[in-house]
Formats: structure tokens, C-alpha cells, sequence
């Protein structure tokens, strides 16, 4: 009795929480403020050109736009090649399928959610850099192409489970109403449920691809590691680099010194600043949705 | 009364449980400030050059020593150099010297030299087997340069050439390239990819059927050819004869590198290193002994003490 009023009482639960809730959220702040304190002295060496430099070499020159443009190239090939996969089988799952093969696709998405970023990679650079380049021709399969390929596939479990949620959250009243209006199932599913579900869409491939600009290893090991805008820019079947693969290749060697370091973590904040950005549209519009 | 008994019963439970995890932390702090006494750890990594001869010895130096243990990592000859010089790494290794701005830096670092290697230009099999057997410097540095784009320019296959360039901090791209172009940082406008280790490298040149790259010539094999280096009418082939007998131009130290004098247990793995039977890893690992009868006269990028 006595320990079960003790639980009850609001005060002690109440700290507690309050000061797990404080760290956790205040650990975002800390990671923001660090991150830009740290990026000083690069702004300081090369001014706010830094965003847009293009040339990167250690100790000489430290531009980010190659490494800017890599990570809005390959995210953007990933989200092109996912949405009609991811979309499709939501649809699918959430509209044509019983209540027991529903719950084994999803079952099997979030299992291929969950294989590490690395596995993804192995199977890069073992298969897919060589298939990329016998089937588009290539000289090599090493490219902005592979990279963003492989994040496609990485983000597909992610997208498509939240876009079958959004789906699912459209209530079944639309879909009778529509249906004895004498609408076909097609129409049904794309003008009335779709376009329902659509901030939550959205939100879904926002959340996408916030994964795939942050992936680091599998990217690192496809996409060529050279810090060029490709000539011309929109040419896929270059090699580039992103932001995360940059820092993965480069910090180790350069820990805690110098320009070189200030660098880094400068990309590191550039990176944080539009993953955060999109992480937050897509939250704001799933919000919406539900 | 039932609602009693169950209140004891899980207090008993709590009270059991309380037990275990008491004995088992006491058990745990037992044993690790019983490791703590007794075991020293060595941290040591850098050149991907290196880590075989390393990691081999560190297995056998272990063995013989059951209070050692040796974390052996990659990274790199930049990381080498960094770690010890920060004091991260007991040992860093390295593939190349360290340079003036790194020796500023730390200048407590110590090298110790371990053996000695060449750096090969190396091409895909299918450009060796279709003809291209050697290439002079000036070739090389053209190609690296981006003059030069395609094989048929050189006596090859019409087929681009894939240039395979290095991470900037890596000892082998270091060595290199003060051989190409007479300064170790030197840039290579014509790379296609850059990779890291040693293992990559060979990797993305193997994959390929077309790529130029540059590579140990411990790590050359049957898919990653080493090519012999023209100069005048005379070819030198990559091979440890030509290495030892210093005709090959683009050979360099393998060094171990420790802030100040190694000492303790650390100096006994150098010393390690150093015996005999360290010293028959670092051949059968690939490379030259430091002993070995024949001493290799050039060693590229070297102004260290």
C-alpha cells in the first residue's frame, strides 16, 4: 500500500522524467551549439566561400560544394527510383491486401529496415558498381549513380511503411462512398484515397530521404570518393562525393586539428542543417496527416 | 492473505535478484581491476602497408606474452602519425616519413624503421596482358595529370584510363608522388576515384579492367599488375631484387612511430619487431628486413633525422 501511494505521488516521478526529458532533448541543442562552434575557424580561414568553394585539398583550399551537390545528387536519384517502388507496394499492401498478407509484407519491409548500412555496402562494391557498369556500358561503376541506387534500395522499408500508414489512416468511409458512387477501384484508390493521404506521403519521403543524406559507409564505398562536381553537373555516371562519405574518409586523420578539422565538422553542421530541416517538414506533415 | 503472500513473494524475488546482481558486480569489478594490474594494453595502427607485419607479430608477441594485449587497427599513415603524436596510439605506423608540417606538430615523435618497401605503379590485368609493360615517369605523371586519357596513347587497348588516385594522408600516395612530381602533396587533376587502404585500392584496379593505380609491392598479385618504370632505354621491373639492389626509384621505409622513446612494454614489442623472428615476418609478410645483406640506397621523401 505504502509503496504503491510512494508511486503514485506526482513529485519524484515527475523529476525524474523531467530531467531525462531535459538531457534528451537538450542534447540536440549541445550537438548544434559544438558543431558550430567547432566550424569557426574554417569560416574564419575561408570566409562564408566555404559553402560554395569547389575545390577541396587538405591543407591548401576547403570548398563544400562538391560535397553539397554529391549529397543532393544522390539523394535525389534515390527518392526518384524509390517512389514509384515504395508507392506501389503501399498501395498495394494497404488497399488490395487481406489483413494477414498485409502484416507479411510489412513484417518483411521492416526486416529489410533493419539490415545494417554496411551489408548494403558489401553488396555495392562486390555487385552492383560492376552491374551498373556492364548494363549502362560504363568505364566504371563506381558513381553518383550506384551511390544513389543503393540508397534507394536503403530507403525503399522506410518510405514504404509510412506512406502504408498514411493510406491506412484514411478513414474506410471515403473508400465506401466512393466505391458506391460507382467509382472504380483504380479511381477510387487515386482520387480519393491518395489525395487524401498526401501530407502524409510526403512526409514519409521526406523522413526517406533525411536517412538517405545521412548514410555513410555504403555510400563511401560506391560513389568514387572525388570531390569534383561531375562535367556537365547533371551527368549521373560520374564519380562524386557526399557529405558523410567526406568525413568518413577524412576524419580520422584529421582528429581534433586545425582547419582541416574545422572543416569537417563544418560539412558535419551543412549536413545537420538539412537533415534537420527535412526530418522536420516531413514530422510537421505527417502531423498534418494524422 | 493471498494478496500478502504474493507482496512477500516478490519482495523475496527482488531480494534474490538484488543478490545476484551484487555478487555478479562484485565479480566484475573483481576481475577487471585484476586485469588492470596485471595486463598493459598497447593501441597501435596506422599504414595499411604495415598492419600485416603488425598484426602478425602483435598475434605472436601476445602469445608469448599472456599479459600484453595489443589492439591492432588500420587508418592509414596519417592516422599513424596523428595517433601517437596525440598519444591516442602507444605505436602508430606509417609507410612514408613524417612530414615537416607533422614533425613541427608533434615534434616528440620518434621513427623507428622496421623494414623497407617499394611503391609499384600497378594496372588492371587486361592492360598488362594487352601490352602495356612499362611506362616512364613522365608518362605516369601525365596520366596522373590528366594528359594523358586513354591507353592507345601509350601503347594500350582504345579504352579510357581509370586513375586511381589516394586518400591526401596516405603513405603510398606520399611516396608516389614525391617520386612523380618532386613534391609529396602533390594534386592529380586526372583521378577518377580515390580510395584508402591498401585493400581497396587493389579491389577497385582488380574490378576494373582498365584503371592505373599505385600500390605496395607486397600487395601486387595476379589481378593488379605491377608495371616496370622506363627510364632512358632501361626498364626496372617492382621486385624486391631491384628494391634491395636500390635501382628501383620508388622505394621507401616502413617506420613505427612512438611519442619519445619507447619504453616498457612498448619497447619490447619494438624490440619485437626488431629480433630476428620479427624481423622473418616483415619478409615473409612481403618486404624487406631492416638487416637484410643489401642496404636500399634511395628512399623516397626522406628529411628525417
Amino acid at each position: 500500500m505504502n509503496l504503491k501511494q510512494k508511486f503514485s505521488e506526482k513529485g519524484p516521478a515527475f523529476w525524474w522524467t523531467g530531467f531525462a526529458a531535459l538531457i534528451s532533448s537538450g542534447t540536440i541543442f549541445i550537438l548544434f551549439i559544438s558543431l558550430v562552434i567547432e566550424s569557426i575557424p574554417v569560416f574564419k580561414a575561408q570566409g562564408i566561400s566555404f559553402l560554395w568553394g569547389t575545390d577541396w585539398f587538405a591543407g591548401e583550399a576547403y570548398g563544400a560544394l562538391p560535397m553539397i551537390f554529391g549529397s543532393l545528387m544522390v539523394t535525389g536519384i534515390a527518392v526518384v527510383m524509390v517512389l514509384p517502388f515504395a508507392l506501389g507496394s503501399a498501395i498495394l499492401t494497404s488497399e488490395f491486401l487481406s489483413g494477414r498478407l498485409r502484416l507479411m509484407v510489412k513484417a518483411a519491409m521492416e526486416l529489410l529496415a533493419g539490415v545494417p548500412g554496411i551489408i548494403y555496402g558489401l553488396m555495392g562494391i562486390a555487385l552492383l558498381t560492376v552491374w551498373v557498369r556492364d548494363v549502362f556500358g560504363l568505364i566504371d561503376g563506381n558513381t553518383l549513380f550506384t551511390a544513389g541506387f543503393l540508397l534507394a534500395v536503403m530507403i525503399l522499408p522506410t518510405v514504404m511503411t509510412l506512406s502504408e500508414d498514411a493510406l491506412r489512416s484514411v478513414p474506410g468511409e471515403f473508400r465506401d462512398t466512393a466505391l458506391s458512387l460507382g467509382l472504380t477501384r483504380m479511381e477510387m484508390v487515386f482520387k480519393v484515397v491518395v489525395p487524401q493521404a498526401l501530407p502524409g506521403l510526403a512526409g514519409a519521403v521526406f523522413l526517406g530521404v533525411g536517412r538517405a543524406m545521412g548514410e555513410t559507409i555504403a555510400v563511401m564505398l560506391v560513389i568514387g570518393g572525388i570531390d569534383r562536381i561531375p562535367q556537365p553537373w547533371f551527368n549521373l555516371f560520374a564519380a562524386g562525393q557526399s557529405i558523410p562519405s567526406k568525413i568518413g574518409r577524412e576524419a580520422a586523420e584529421a582528429l581534433g586539428f586545425d582547419v582541416q578539422w574545422s572543416a569537417l565538422i563544418a560539412l558535419g553542421l551543412v549536413l545537420f542543417v538539412m537533415v534537420m530541416t527535412l526530418t522536420s517538414a516531413g514530422n510537421i506533415l505527417l502531423r498534418k496527416a494524422r | 492473505m493471498p494478496r500478502r503472500s504474493s507482496i512477500k513473494s516478490i519482495l523475496g524475488l527482488a531480494l534474490i535478484l538484488l543478490g545476484v546482481v551484487g555478487t555478479v558486480q562484485i565479480g566484475l569489478v573483481g576481475v577487471t581491476s585484476a586485469l588492470a594490474q596485471d595486463s598493459t594494453v598497447i593501441r597501435v595502427a596506422g599504414s595499411t602497408t604495415v598492419l600485416p607485419i603488425v598484426s602478425r607479430a602483435a598475434e605472436r608477441f601476445q602469445a608469448r606474452n599472456s599479459s600484453v594485449k595489443i589492439t591492432v587497427n588500420a587508418g592509414g599513415s596519417g592516422v599513424g602519425i596523428h595517433g601517437a603524436g596525440t598519444r591516442r596510439l602507444d605505436i602508430g605506423f606509417a609507410s612514408r616519413e613524417i612530414t615537416p608540417q607533422e614533425n613541427n606538430r608533434y615534434a616528440s615523435l620518434t621513427t623507428t624503421v622496421i623494414g623497407r618497401d617499394a611503391v609499384a605503379c600497378v594496372v588492371s590485368s587486361e592492360i598488362f596482358h594487352s601490352g602495356v609493360r612499362s611506362l616512364s615517369k613522365q608518362q605516369i605523371g601525365d596520366i596522373y595529370l590528366g594528359k594523358i586519357t586513354n591507353w592507345q596513347q601509350v601503347g594500350g587497348p582504345d579504352r579510357t584510363i581509370i586513375v586511381v588516385d589516394k586518400e591526401t594522408h596516405r603513405g603510398t600516395r606520399h611516396v608516389f608522388m614525391q617520386y612523380l612530381f618532386g613534391k609529396s602533396n602533390a594534386r592529380a587533376p586526372g583521378a577518377r576515384l580515390v580510395t584508402g587502404s591498401n585493400n581497396e585500392e587493389q579491389a577497385k584496379i582488380a574490378q576494373s579492367d582498365s584503371a592505373i593505380g599505385m600500390l605496395s609491392i607486397a600487395w601486387i598479385n595476379d589481378d593488379v599488375v605491377g608495371i616496370g618504370i622506363r627510364e632512358g632505354r632501361q626498364v626496372i621491373e617492382p621486385t624486391l631484387k631491384n628494391v634491395r639492389n636500390g635501382r628501383f626509384p620508388i622505394a621507401r621505409n616502413l617506420n613505427l612511430l612512438t611519442a619519445g622513446k619507447p619504453k616498457g612494454r612498448v619497447k619490447q614489442f619494438v624490440d619485437y619487431l626488431l629480433s630476428e623472428e620479427g624481423q622473418k615476418i616483415v619478409e615473409s609478410s612481403g618486404y624487406i628486413p631492416i638487416h637484410s645483406p643489401h642496404a636500399v640506397s634511395k628512399v623516397a621523401g626522406s628529411h628525417s633525422k
